[in-house]
Parts: structure tokens; sequence; C-alpha cells
């Protein structure tokens, strides 16, 4: 009898881990809008770090002009006829390339939406953060350090681009519920380091006194600092994202806070909800990643360098 | 542009010229007399060096793409030569601790992009809007590619100097606009090659006739064009303390436009250096007013493009009148 437990029991551990073979070194596509900011290097080496402890393997998709819609359009046309087994998909532009989703659905192949969430389209679950609530809570803590007392000015990013009008919506909420708070100036800086430098330097003309800035991204807060340093003046400053610059600002001391995407962590949930789809686990529809913001107080996980950082798990994050 | 009555212009600066970047020159101070009205912090020492030292940059990317201007070319490419030049630059500074070799790195990457831009121009005769156009792409590529979504922050002070330091409380970048200046308008009007670039502009099939070396002007014109858009990014990098893969990307357009707007011709063959930074300046001073007048930022874009609009408007009726 004993004998044939430990048949049955081998048998079956054979069978397990045979299906657990059969089913690893799924192909996965993961589509990024561009090469050029850091953010979405972070989401590739979380897609790639996550890929990499799930055994499974990816194929990365970026369109050689930064954000071309086109391009991201003719390489899900790519992909359709290659056949991975699952995409891991953000969108260049949300409404654009909905017809190419739709291929992508006729084709079976299922579709992982992160980050900036498509207007249409079927996608078996959506993984991302929000400009708004990143914005705002990035805000607040401005507010506190200041007190709630004292001038700002803000530093826009493109006008008329989505991110920056959910951002501004989140800087300006914040703001109003900080009666001691005013708004001196809000002048666009268009995400643009050098562009931010020059009107913080023109703000500072008729500003003799600012004491914090709020800008929509960390470039543009590197460039308000600069301005600040070159006349040696001080302010506290936040951005948004927290890059590998800010991290270090931030740790000297140079910048307040940076609200953080954590792209690194989308790229990473993202793919685990795309592996386990596959291997028929179940996943949620939708994952919020809750904002955080990087001060002097936690920015040290974020001194890890990417390749070195392990992936939360799904759980880690919803629960 | 007709081809029997046009005579290339050579000798020294005709009056039109100068009596064109004249009128610039009060419409600038126009700008001036108005913000100085409608905000107290115009006129101030401080802000008036802010705007000079805006202004510097803006020109020296301006000032090479005016040469190629006026051989009728266009050079898209700068925008990502600097980018290119910038983050060269920045890798060699890192690597080797010393600005002086940024420097160097700088300006030949800048030049080496404009050389071949001058190939595809003079030698393989590619339309330079396509030539340059393409060269952006691959400026571009290989700037990304080199880059990896990183960025390299954080030079030495000693080479930061050259972009926020001060000498004789006036910053830097001021003096080495002014010297660009006075080279740039003597190279034009007072040297045969540069009498020969506005000939090469204002009619090339005469230039041809009278013996110019056509193609060794262009690549010359391509070349001074990087060179100077690899000075600007160094002066870019001293500024924002950071090179990344995107930082000309967005610079292209108010080039050009500081050039149109002071005067120079984009069929070729007429315009000055000098036109080109009153040009820059008038630019500088727009946003430099919308700043201070806290003009909401969707109208911003706008300004700018009426202004472009309204100098090149002004330009041809000009040249209409003098016809």
């Amino acid at each position: 009898m004993k004998h044939r437990y430990l048949v049955t029991a081998s048998v079956a551990a054979m069978l397990g881990l045979s299906s657990a073979a059969l089913a690893d070194g799924e192909i996965i596509a993961v589509f990024t809008k561009n090469q050029t900011n850091p953010y979405f290097q972070n989401v590739r080496v979380g897609a790639d770090t996550a890929a990499k402890s799930m055994n499974a393997k990816i194929t990365h998709y970026i369109p050689t002009k930064p954000d071309s819609i086109p391009e991201q359009i003719s390489q899900v046309e790519d992909v359709v006829i290659k056949k991975p087994q699952a995409i891991v998909f953000v969108p260049v532009d949300y409404k654009a390339l909905v017809p190419s989703v739709e291929k992508l659905n006729a084709a079976n192949i299922p579709v992982i939406n992160f980050i900036d969430r498509l207007s249409g389209g079927k996608v078996e679950s959506f993984i991302g953060a929000d400009d708004y609530s990143i914005a705002k809570a990035t805000a607040q803590r401005l507010i506190k350090a200041m007190d709630g007392k004292g001038n700002v000015v803000i530093i826009e990013g493109v006008k008329g681009a989505l991110t920056n009008v959910d951002r501004m919506r989140g800087f300006n909420d914040a703001l109003k519920d900080a009666p001691g708070i005013k708004v001196l100036a809000s002048q666009p800086g268009n995400y643009q380091r050098l562009a931010a430098l020059q009107v913080m330097e023109n703000l500072m003309q008729s500003f003799p006194q600012i004491d914090g800035v709020l800008a929509a991204n960390d470039a543009m807060a590197v460039g308000a600092l600069e301005a600040l340093d070159g006349a040696k003046r001080k302010s506290l400053i936040v951005g948004i994202n927290g890059t590998k610059e800010a991290v270090d600002l931030i740790k000297e001391g140079k910048m307040l806070a940076s609200g953080d995407y954590n792209g690194f962590v989308q790229g990473c949930l993202a793919t685990q909800a795309a592996i386990r789809h596959l291997r028929k686990q179940p996943i949620p529809k939708e994952v919020l990643l809750k904002p955080v913001v990087v001060d002097k107080s936690n920015y040290q996980p974020y001194e890890i360098p990417l390749e070195q950082r392990k992936c939360p798990t799904i759980e880690e994050i919803t629960g | 542009m007709s081809v029997t009555t046009d005579t290339p212009r050579t000798g020294l600066a005709l009056p039109t010229e100068v009596s064109q970047a004249l009128y610039r020159l009060v419409a600038a101070l126009l700008i001036c007399v108005v913000l100085s009205f409608l905000s107290d912090a115009f006129l101030t020492t401080s802000n008036l060096l802010n705007v000079l030292r805006q202004t510097a940059l803006l020109f020296l990317m301006a000032s090479g793409l005016t040469l190629v201007i006026l051989t009728a070319g266009l050079d898209l490419s700068i925008g990502a030569n600097i980018g290119f030049s910038a983050c060269l630059a920045a890798a060699a500074i890192k690597n080797t601790g010393s600005p002086l070799v940024g420097f160097a790195v700088g300006v030949s990457v800048g030049a080496a992009v404009g050389f071949l831009n001058g190939l595809l121009v003079a030698l393989l005769r590619i339309p330079s809007f396509i030539a340059t156009y393409g060269m952006m792409w691959v400026a571009w590529g290989v700037t990304y590619w080199f880059m990896a979504g990183e960025t390299i922050h954080g030079f030495p002070q000693s080479f930061r100097q050259l972009g926020s330091g001060y000498f004789l409380e006036i910053p830097i970048p001021i003096y080495i606009m002014f010297a660009f200046l006075l080279l740039g308008t003597i190279f034009a009007q007072r040297t045969v090659v540069g009498q020969q670039i506005y000939a090469i502009g204002a009619n090339p099939m005469a230039a041809r006739l009278s013996g110019i070396p056509i193609e060794r002007r262009l690549i010359l014109v391509y070349v001074v064009s990087g060179a100077m858009a690899g000075l600007a990014s160094l002066i870019v990098l001293a500024r924002i303390n950071s090179a990344e893969g995107d930082i000309g990307e967005h610079l292209v357009l108010p080039a050009i436009a500081a050039v149109v707007i002071g005067g120079t011709s984009l069929f070729g063959g007429s315009g000055t250096v000098a036109g080109t930074l009153i040009g820059a300046l008038i630019l500088t001073l727009v946003v430099n007013g919308m700043n201070l007048l806290l003009i909401n930022a969707s109208w911003q874009p706008l300004v700018t493009g009426v202004i472009v609009l309204i100098a090149v408007w002004i330009d041809i009726r000009t040249r209409r009148l003098a016809d």
C-alpha cells in the first residue's frame, strides 16, 4: 500500500512538474512608448525581472521615433503575425491605438493594458497609477512641509497633454484645501529641463520670494532647481516621476519630494498578470497603484539599482 | 526668384541689410518699452541680464544656421545635433573628469554631424531639408541608443562656469554671444568666403559661373552650423547640469524662427548674423514678457507663432517695396 502511495505520489509530482515545464517559456510582447523617457526604461526592466523570475521570455517593442502612433500601429501588425502568447501594452495614444488592440483581440492574443488606460478594445486587466492622485499627494507633501503657509509657483508640462491636465487638476485640488498658500504663477515648462530653467529664471525676476515650486515632472523640477541655485536662492521643490536623479537630489536635501509612478513595479505587475493569465491563474480586472511620494524618509528602496530589485507580487500591492 | 536680372550681392554690407537690422532693433526696443510699462520687474539689471543670457543661447544655436539659410538651405538637424553633442560631451567629461575634453568632444561631434550634412547636400545633391531631416533621425537614434533612457548629471564647477558663471558681474554666455556676433559679422560681411556664401544663395547659377567653389562653401556652412550647435550644447549642458537624449528636441523651430524674424530670407542671399541676434532677442523678450505678465500657458505658443508670421510678412513686403 505504502509502495502504491509512493508511486502515485511520484507520478503526480512528475506530472505536476512537467505541466509546469510545459507552461513556462511563454513569449510576452511588451510595448512601451519610447526610448527616451527613463520612466519607460524602468518599466522594461520591471517586465524583464518579472519574466525572468517566472521563466518566461520578453520581446520589447518600442517606436524609434518617440511616441510615434504610426510606428506603434505597425508594430502591433507585426505582432499579430508573429503571435506571441500575450501582450503587455501601453498605447502611445489611448484612442488612436484602439483599432490595433481590436486586431489583437480578433487574433485571440490576450492583452494586459498598463500605464495609460485604453479607451476601447478588450483587455484582460489594467495595471496603472493615475496622474491625478500622484500629483495631489505630491502637492500635499509640499503643503505639509510649508506648514500650509507661503507662496508657490507651478511649472506646468505640455499644455493639452492628458498627463498634464490630470497633474494640474491634482496640484490645484490639493492647493484648494490649503487657503494659506498663494499661487504666484502657473507657467508652462513643456516638460523640458531647459525651458523650465528659463521660465523659473523669469519668474524669479517678478517674485523675490518663492517658497515652493510644484513641477509637473522631475526634469522640470531639476531645471527650476538649477535656476534657483544660479541665483543663490532656495525653495522647496517637488516633482513627479521618481527618477534616479530626483532620488539623488532628495537624498542630498536639494529636492523635497517626487511623486512616484514606479514604472518598475508597473512593468513587474503587468508582466506577472500576463503570465498568470496564460497559466490559467486568476488575475484582478484592475490594479491601481497607490500614490507614493518619495522623500527623505522613504527613498532608500529607490537607491537599489533596478537590476537588483525584486518584483513585488500583485497580492503585495493590492493587499 | 528671377534668374536673369538678379546679380549676386558682393562687397560690403548693403545699406538695405543694415536698415533691415535697424528696423528690427527698433522693434525689439519697442517691446522692451512696452514691457517696462506693464511690469515692474522687467527693467531691472537682473532681468535684463537674464534676458541677454537666454538670448545668447538661442543666438549661438541660430548663428551657424544663419549661414546655412543664406545659401537657401535649411538645417533641421541642429536640435538633434545639440542632444547628440551634449550627451557625448557629458559622457566624455564624466569619464575623463576634464571639461576641456568635454569641450573638444562637444564641438567636434557637432562639426562632424555638420560635415555629414554638408556631404549629403553638396556632393550627393540631396535637398537640404531632406538631408538634414534624415540626419536628425540618425542623430536621435544614435543618441537614444547611447543614453539607453538614462540621464548623465552633475558636472564639475569649472565646466559649469561656461553656462552659469559670471565675469565682472555679467553672465559668461553674454560675452560668448558678442564674440560670435563680431566673428560672424566679420566673416559674413568682410571676407571673400562670406560674400561667396551670400552669392550662392542669391543666385547659384551666377555663383558657379563666377568660379565660386560651391561644394566646398556648402560643406563649410553646414560644418559651421553643426559646430555652433555643438558649442550651444555645451552651454546648455553647463546650465542644466544634465544630459538627456531629448535635450535639443524643441530647439530647432525657435532657432529657425530667430533667423527668420531677424530678417534673413529663407530664399537665400540676404540677411545678417546681427539680424539673427535681434531675432533671438525678440523671441526671448516675448517669452520673458509672457512669464512676467503671467500670460496663460495656453496662449503662449499662439503668441510665438503670430510673431513669426508677422516678421515673415514684413520681410516679404519690404522686399517687394525694394524691388
